[in-house]
């Protein structure tokens, strides 16, 4: 036994010491994220006893924070869908050290998109009626099939590619090893087990990228299946696509960098990472603006009048503030940031990502509120400003999902240490071997 | 061990993947829209339908027999304010309803006239396709049905409403109710309700409390498919409006100026 007990490189000892020593830095923060996620749940337990009338929510405008945040969080899920898959399949070797933490992103987040959803029922103790008395045909059935077998991929690819992480563990022989004897299920790293794993990973990261695509075309679909004015839009597929992974980018930016501050992680995660993910999210960014444009031009253009209400609603009404904010930070303030050389340091595209994080979920708000308020049919004039249960549920949401996060870096390496070394070990030869095939016989 | 293991995953797969035979049938073999009541029973030889004469309805102003009848006989609560209201039947200002028919040199005050909107019963309503759970349908006799037991309030339907017929109820109901008819249920919180076009009194050969309620006659309602009915003189001779048509939705509500 103690001969296949792998000996762990001294260099990557930085990995696992958030697992061997918890400072008071994490307890203090555990305790803030802890008392808001408690204020949170008091929030919705207000809520459960007297109803949504609690929240600012009306006849008219019946679908507000709640779905905003659905939107919001499943967005962010396809932070791990791309990094990880899609550079995996694309043999980009600067994707190790944060394949982990991006897919934790997305197996996390899941909860807190399909949680935002049950917190908007009127009846969540019969939640489960959906699936008794599924109705095919409805987009919502399609986003709660989609979104489980999101969830179920997601966390199968999470765990196969941490098992050789957990075998590293239960073989130190620190606290609690029969928790990673178990969860590592026999993992010696014999050759014919490497395959199994390389064979398990490819397939994942091949099935995850069509379901990510699907999750967020059928969340797009809720609204753009309906015929509400600026709702009923085709491109509303590959624009909340888009907007999702140009979100979930952000986020996995804003992980890395604190991750990389507070665990030591600067010899891992390096500026080649940010800079590459920085190009990417400056793609997304005018990805982004080209869309949102093509939706405003063709309606002004098509000068509909149910359409037109709530295009100017949102853009010099109502709505203004809440639109131009949105264009502020999904555009203006992060395209230079990552475009211009002089700006695009870590901490610039840090800024960038926490002010698209702002923007995206202004952009929701501002698809989703405005039409509702049916501009033409227009009885009274409802506004709507959120109240203190449905920014208390909102902050809940956030800081268990951070405390969640953190608690997994407290049990497992939050970068790969198996990927790390494999790297190391044997990636040079790959690429050295991968170039002489496309560079002329030499 | 890793042969016995290979066979056992691969035995437990293949039970996993028969489970799936009998639901892919059934979904493959299932028709697109929810089907309403197989047997066509009493229904199939009834369409109901409703109009709404403008011109009668103008001649009473302030009139809100229908809104009280209504109300009154389906335990619709009262909280005081617009915000969580519910409302079956209501009215809206011409000018809202009709957007497309009013012009610059309108009649004086014709703009602002009450017209009253209610469900639009539609013949194909965009609101029951969303309904996770089919607590929503369209009946034979075209009523568009509500289950309040089994509705999980995500309110899709109301999205997918484009006339604002429905309502939620955003706290229980029953302390707002200022006399509970007993014979009508209450709805919990939690819930959508909208205008059932009175399904409990036609089931027992009334007519719907509001055509009832209505002094000056004003409301019209009958079967689209009995051709000596009210409802199909009344739509014979005279200009009639509906609310958006061009949706495609076929309501079921006609306005006869």
């Amino acid at each position: 036994m103690s001969d296949k007990r792998v000996t762990i490189i001294g260099e990557d000892a930085v990995l696992l010491r958030p697992i061997m020593k918890t400072g008071k830095a994490f307890y203090i923060a555990a305790a803030i994220l802890l008392a808001t996620t408690i204020w949170g749940v008091h929030a919705y337990l207000t809520q459960y006893r007297t109803g949504l009338g609690v929240t600012a929510l009306s006849r008219q405008i019946f679908w507000g924070v709640y779905i905003t945040n659905f939107i919001f969080f499943i967005g962010i899920s396809h932070a791990g869908t791309l990094i990880s898959a899609i550079l995996r399949l694309t043999n980009a070797e600067w994707r190790r050290p944060i394949t982990r933490a991006s897919e934790l992103i997305t197996v996390i987040v899941l909860f807190f998109g399909v949680g935002s959803i049950l917190i908007d029922l009127g009846r969540p103790d019969r939640m489960l009626y959906v699936i008794r008395y599924a109705h095919f045909g409805s987009p919502l059935f399609w986003d709660v099939s989609c979104i489980a077998v999101y969830l179920t991929a997601s966390f199968i690819y999470l765990y196969i590619a941490l098992i050789p992480d957990i075998a590293l563990l239960r073989d130190r022989g620190i606290k609690g090893t029969w928790f990673y004897r178990i969860l590592a299920v026999g993992w010696e790293g014999s050759e014919r087990q490497r395959q199994l794993l390389e064979k398990g990973i490819g397939l994942m990261a091949i099935l995850v990228i069509p379901i990510a695509v699907s999750v967020h075309t059928v969340v797009s679909y809720v609204f753009a299946l309906t015929i509400q004015p600026m709702w009923h839009s085709a491109i509303f597929g590959p624009y909340f696509v888009c907007g999702a992974i140009f979100s979930g980018v952000g986020a996995v930016i804003i992980v890395m960098v604190l991750i990389r501050k507070f665990y030591h992680l600067e010899d891992y995660i390096k500026p080649a990472q940010f800079h590459h993910l920085g190009s990417l999210l400056c793609a997304l960014t005018l990805l982004w603006f080209y869309f949102t444009l093509g939706e405003h031009v063709t309606t002004i253009y098509g000068n509909e009048p149910v359409q037109m209400a709530v295009f100017w609603s949102k853009i010099t009404g109502k709505f203004a503030p809440h639109f131009w904010a949105m264009i502020l930070f999904c555009f203006i303030i992060p395209l230079p940031l990552l475009s211009v050389k002089k700006f695009k340091t870590i901490t610039g595209i840090f800024i960038a990502s926490v002010s698209i994080q702002i923007g995206m979920w202004l952009e929701r708000f501002v698809i989703i509120v405005p039409t509702l308020t049916r501009q033409r049919l227009m009885i009274g004039s409802p506004s709507y400003w959120p109240s203190w249960v449905e920014w208390s549920i909102l902050a809940g949401c956030f800081s268990l999902f951070i405390f969640l996060y953190l608690l997994f870096t407290k049990f497992f390496p939050i970068v790969s240490v198996w990927e790390m070394k494999e790297g190391r070990e044997k990636s040079m030869e790959e690429i050295q071997h991968r170039l002489k095939t496309y560079l002329p016989n030499g | 061990m890793g042969i016995e293991r290979r066979t056992l995953l691969k035995v437990a797969g293949l039970i996993l993947a028969g489970f799936t035979i009998k639901p892919a049938i059934d979904v493959l073999s299932k028709v697109d829209l929810p089907d309403p009541l197989p047997t066509p029973g009493p229904f199939a030889n009834k369409r109901w339908a409703m109009a709404v004469d403008l011109k009668k309805c103008w001649s009473l102003e302030g009139c809100k027999d229908c809104i009280e009848a209504c109300h009154r006989i389906h335990n619709v609560p009262d909280f005081g304010h617009p915000k969580e209201e519910i409302k079956w039947i209501f009215q809206a200002p011409f000018q809202t309803v009709f957007p497309e028919h009013e012009h610059e040199f309108m009649e004086e005050g014709a703009p602002e006239k009450p017209v009253m909107l209610l469900c639009n019963q539609c013949d194909s309503p965009p609101c029951i396709r969303y309904c996770p759970t089919k607590a929503t349908w369209r009946r034979e006799d075209g009523i568009v049905m509500m289950d309040f037991h089994r509705c999980i309030g995500c309110r899709y339907c109301m999205a997918g409403c484009p006339y604002g017929s429905r309502s939620f109820n955003w706290r229980d109901p029953r302390p707002f109710i200022k006399k509970p008819n007993l014979e009508f249920p209450t709805r919990t919180r939690g819930v959508v309700e909208k205008c059932n076009f009175c399904e409990e009194r036609l089931a027992q050969g009334l007519l719907p409390a509001c055509v009832e309620a209505c002094k000056e006659k004003g409301l019209i309602f009958g079967n689209l498919k009995d051709p000596k009915s009210e409802i199909r003189k009344a739509l014979q001779n005279r200009f009639i409006l509906q609310r958006q048509p061009e949706l495609g939705t076929k309501p079921k509500v006609y306005y006869i100026l």
